[in-house]
């Protein structure tokens, strides 16, 4: 097993080329990007060359989030594979090509790359003319896979239609796309109402025809610049004379205003009434009192490096349009990391799950969006506030309604944001409908109450009163369990158990300071069990990060006081955990 | 008159979330529907727990006939559900425009159930011009029904403005016990903490706000109030401790003030510079009485400060006085129809003021602050924080932001 000091340790392969991480969060690769792209073409049948094993890995992974969707395998086995697979190739082609599909997708899988197998002689020797074969590279990236399987499908267009004025290609969305179909339906709706209407998704949700008709379009709009698109506009560009544009992140207000003036301005129309409807729409917003006086407070991590788009665009939005601190951003690629760098300073590209954990303790965000692991992590140190918005997810479903991008998608953010952060710190703060007030009358020692006036400091406005009463109230309450007065330690405790949202880190330094003890050299938070434990759950708290046994003790011992235990088992440690999500 | 009323909050409001800050008392809001409806709204957010409002909701059959019986049903009611030790009615505004004989239900009651105290004062509309009045009246009844204790010699009670002070004084009363001096604070979490305000010689309020509440414990329990000023900002702090430490002939507290203005003054003097370098004007418009806060901390860094007060007592004249000669502040205590018009009139580059005035002001996308955000803005930490943060904290560039895209997309009628 690996040990947490072994975090963050980066070594290089035996070429020296490339970086070899420790408890990295493996990235999709070339071949979930061929899959996604052809997968969204909603009438081709997709044939996966490979291993039972790789076909159903990719099928119930995009399944997991995605609509229903169905593709076929040569489900190679070991024989196959050394004997050399084309007649099982032939043979699933054939009954494929018995179903009339309106295309034949081949996408070739990792061992068939290796080995070789002559996937074009098959096809050849079957006849078969709607069909085209993709051979994404081993070792590529996402992006890297959803280029190359675009470009080969650029053979299927049709360089003679006719152009049709005002109509834009959708360059980007795929399956598998963190919420491609709500951002696809917000852009589309911007673009009806500029009187723009889009010809062809490249290629999520798109049919065979609309692949064939690509080039009747007078534009192509690269919807995901900062992660892939580009070179297939370009190649579209040559080949079927469609000039592109990927100038704008269409997130937030002022950039999704951007993005259609400059379409309009391409295509001549004039977008100044609808413009002007949304930006005021959204000026109307913002001046509710829930919104900037909650963001301006606030600060968010972007946990987005499969996602670099997002990255870019949700960073400048959230900081330049709703005044919010940025305290991280994880990025994919240096390019985004650098655009990135214009509203954070704190930019890591493709960092380890131990690098962000060290970030999200060290940084506090009041909000953590990414992706699954990031959520959990968030949810394992504390943090409450959390939002969606990357890869991988596991089961996350998503729909039309929740965009991102574009003036609905900026609305939605703003939405979920400041609901997150209020309306939970709220919950989090606010004692039971019939709970006690007070305990009692508690002395306090002189450093503890010292502390106490520097922990309020670091609540936001818009939450301090409640939050340092339900911090009072929680501190009577120990130190009468302890039968002592409030002291330093009980201060720590209730701060790291109950503080709104996750501010432990900034509290510590606070408790630090009046403990006497200054920045790196002081200790984690003190261990302390109040209650009786079994030997083998004391164990049990060992394997908890340090920076969160503390909580993690407490926590189980005010659930097992709760369930009325006298003594702490394993047994309680895992319904705790279970209780909390953790089990 | 101006065209709305932009103080914090009605003080029937006012009053229950006060009384609701603290165990051991129950309030109980006698009055009609909405009343109760929007009371229990509004005091939702800054009550720490036990959310239900009890209320006796008059109906129109009451208006005729009287409501004196149902309101003594909910105070039995409510005694055997909670055996609280005091229940306070809040007699809201119609059940005195109908003239209920609240007297009367509180003798029976208290015939019936000879441990319960309940007590009661009137609210609503009888502080149409200082609602925070609803705190003081509130904890003036609540000091009606209080029993003496002996009295602890050498020692001094601080008396605060609402609910939310209670158990808020710890930026003060560290200094005052550190320098050995037993120290009661009103309100605070729990009744029983709150008795003990009788214990106190002196009463040294820290806020306007309690001049009925000091008055009454002085009278009630033979205790001296001295009025210095409102802890809150730099000079505001050092000065209450120092008035304190003068009128108790204490050098520790003169010594532990010394100690603190030393610790502080480098970030004292940093935000001073950053205030200098970049002036500030503040328009701080009825709140929770936070206004003679708030004004004090901003005006020690060397902001230019106008104050719209909401309270008129002999607390907030000596209040009034003080900030006008150390800090040379500007108080407006005309009327006005809209914030808007002294928006223009004095021109501020900041507004504080309540929801129903941000309305007016946040179009124009200058940077507004909510009063009751600010609530216990005592001590040296509170306003460093503050004074830290302020610039920042208007977001005078996402306002910009904002204003250039609503010019360019939104036309000039928006500009």
């Amino acid at each position: 097993m690996l040990k947490s000091n072994q975090a963050g340790e980066r070594t290089h392969d035996l070429t020296g080329l490339r970086e070899l991480k420790m408890k990295e969060i493996h990235k999709p690769s070339s071949f979930e990007g061929a899959l996604w792209i052809t997968l969204g073409i909603k009438d081709a049948r997709v044939i996966f060359h490979a291993p039972p094993g790789c076909f159903i890995n990719q099928a119930q992974g995009l399944l997991m989030y995605e609509y229903c969707l169905d593709f076929y395998t040569t489900s190679l086995s070991y024989a196959n594979v050394m004997q050399g697979a084309e007649d099982r190739l032939e043979e699933v082609l054939r009954k494929t090509i018995e179903k009339r599909p309106n295309l034949v997708i081949i996408v070739t899988s990792p061992s068939v790359e290796i080995t070789g197998d002559d996937v074009e002689g098959v096809l050849d020797k079957v006849g078969y003319k709607n069909c085209v074969i993709i051979h994404p590279p081993i070792g590529g990236t996402l992006n890297e896979g959803k280029e190359k399987a675009l470009i080969t499908l650029t053979s299927l267009m049709d360089p003679t239609v006719e152009k049709v004025g005002k109509t834009v290609n959708l360059i980007g969305p795929s399956l598998g796309t963190f919420n491609w179909r709500a951002d696809v339906f917000e852009l589309k709706r911007m673009l009806s109402n500029i009187g723009i209407n889009v010809n062809a998704v490249l290629t999520a949700g798109s049919l065979t025809k609309d692949i064939i008709n690509a080039p009747c379009a007078s534009l192509n709009l690269c919807i995901y610049p900062y992660d892939w698109g580009i070179d297939t506009a370009k190649l579209m560009e040559k080949k079927f004379n469609i000039p592109y544009l990927a100038n704008h992140v269409p997130i937030g207000f002022r950039e999704s205003a951007a993005w259609l003036e400059e379409i309009a301005d391409f295509f001549k129309v004039d977008a100044r009434n609808y413009l002007k409807e949304e930006i005021i729409s959204g000026y109307e917003l913002i001046q509710a009192m829930m919104v900037l006086p909650i963001t301006f407070e606030s600060s968010v991590a972007l946990s987005l490096d499969n996602h670099d788009t997002y990255a870019v665009g949700m960073s400048h939005y959230f900081k330049k349009e709703l005044g919010m601190e940025i305290s991280l951003v994880a990025v994919g690629s240096e390019t985004a990391a650098n655009k990135v760098k214009e509203v954070c300073e704190n930019v890591m590209v493709s960092p380890t799950i131990d690098e962000k954990k060290e970030q999200f303790l060290e940084k506090s965000p009041m909000m953590i969006m990414g992706n699954f692991y990031d959520v959990k992590i968030a949810k394992e140190l504390g943090f409450t506030n959390t939002l969606f918005a990357d890869l991988p997810t596991m089961g996350y479903q998503s729909t039309e309604a929740s965009p991102y991008m574009g003036f609905m998608g900026a609305k939605n953010l703003i939405q979920h944001t400041v609901n997150q952060i209020y309306m939970n710190i709220f919950f989090e703060t606010k004692g039971g409908i019939e709970e006690t007030i007070s305990v009692g009358e508690v002395s306090w020692d002189l450093d503890a109450q010292k502390a106490f006036v520097k922990v309020a400091d670091m609540i936001p406005h818009f939450i301090k009163a409640i939050a340092m009463r339900k911090l009072q109230k929680k501190a009577e309450e120990l130190a009468i369990q302890k039968k002592s007065k409030i002291t330093l330690d009980i201060v720590r405790t209730v701060t790291d158990q109950y503080t709104p949202t996750r501010f432990k880190s900034k509290f510590l330094s606070a408790l630090k300071e009046n403990d006497g003890v200054k920045g790196d050299q002081a200790l984690p938070s003190e261990v302390k069990f109040t209650m009786t434990w079994d030997a083998k759950a004391k164990a049990m708290m060992n394997k908890v990060p340090k920076e969160v046994r503390a909580m993690a003790i407490s926590g189980t011992e005010e659930f097992a006081q709760e369930k009325g235990y006298k003594r702490v088992t394993v047994k309680v440690v895992n319904e705790f955990k279970k209780e909390s999500g953790m089990g | 008159m101006s065209l709305k009323s932009y103080e914090h909050c009605c003080s029937s409001l006012q009053a229950l979330a006060t009384l609701g800050k603290v165990e051991g008392i129950i309030p109980l809001l006698h009055g009609p529907q909405p009343c109760a409806y929007q009371c229990q709204i509004g005091s939702m957010t800054c009550r720490p727990s036990r959310l239900l409002t009890a209320g006796t909701l008059i109906k129109k059959s009451e208006v005729i006939f009287g409501g004196e019986e149902n309101l003594k049903k909910q105070i039995i009611n409510m005694y055997r559900q909670y055996q609280p030790k005091i229940i306070v009615i809040i007699n809201t505004c119609v059940p005195q425009l109908i003239g209920e004989d609240i007297k009367g239900v509180i003798n029976e009651v208290e015939q019936e159930i000879p441990e319960l105290k309940v007590t009661y004062f009137d609210s609503g509309f009888n502080f149409p011009k200082a609602m925070p009045l609803g705190n003081d009246v509130a904890w003036v009844s609540i000091v009606r029904v209080l029993e003496p204790m002996k009295k602890v010699k050498g020692s001094i009670g601080l008396v605060g403005r609402s609910g939310q002070d209670a158990g808020a004084f710890t930026p003060v009363d560290t200094f005052l016990k550190e320098a050995g001096i037993p120290v009661f604070g009103f309100p605070a979490p729990h009744l029983t903490e709150m008795q003990k305000i009788s214990q106190a010689e002196i009463l040294f309020p820290v806020h306007v706000v309690p001049f009925l509440t000091c008055k009454e414990i002085s009278e009630r329990f033979n205790s001296k109030v001295e009025y210095i000023e409102v802890p809150s900002g730099i000079r505001g702090t050092s000065g209450f401790l120092r008035g304190v430490a003068d009128i108790l002939k204490n050098q520790k507290i003169h010594d532990l003030v010394d100690q603190e203005e030393d610790n502080i003054r480098p970030r004292f003097q940093a935000i001073k510079r950053r205030f200098a370098e970049d002036p500030v004007k503040v328009l701080i418009v009825y709140g929770p009485a936070s206004e003679f806060s708030l004004s004090k901390i901003l005006a020690d860094f060397g902001a230019e400060v106008i104050m719209v007060p909401s309270m008129r007592n002999k607390f907030a004249q000596m209040e009034k006085e003080l900030q006008k000669k150390r800090y040379g502040l500007t108080i407006v205590e005309e009327d006005f129809d809209l914030l808007e018009d002294l928006n223009e009139m004095y021109k501020p580059d900041v507004i504080f003021c309540e929801v129903q005035g941000r309305v007016e002001i946040i179009p124009k996308l200058m940077p507004v602050f909510c009063n009751m955000m600010y609530l216990t803005a005592y001590g040296y930490d509170f306003a460093l924080d503050i004074g830290e943060n302020f610039h920042n904290a208007m977001k005078r560039g996402v306002l910009a932001n904002w204003k250039d895209m609503v010019k360019r997309y939104g036309g000039e009628l928006h500009a």
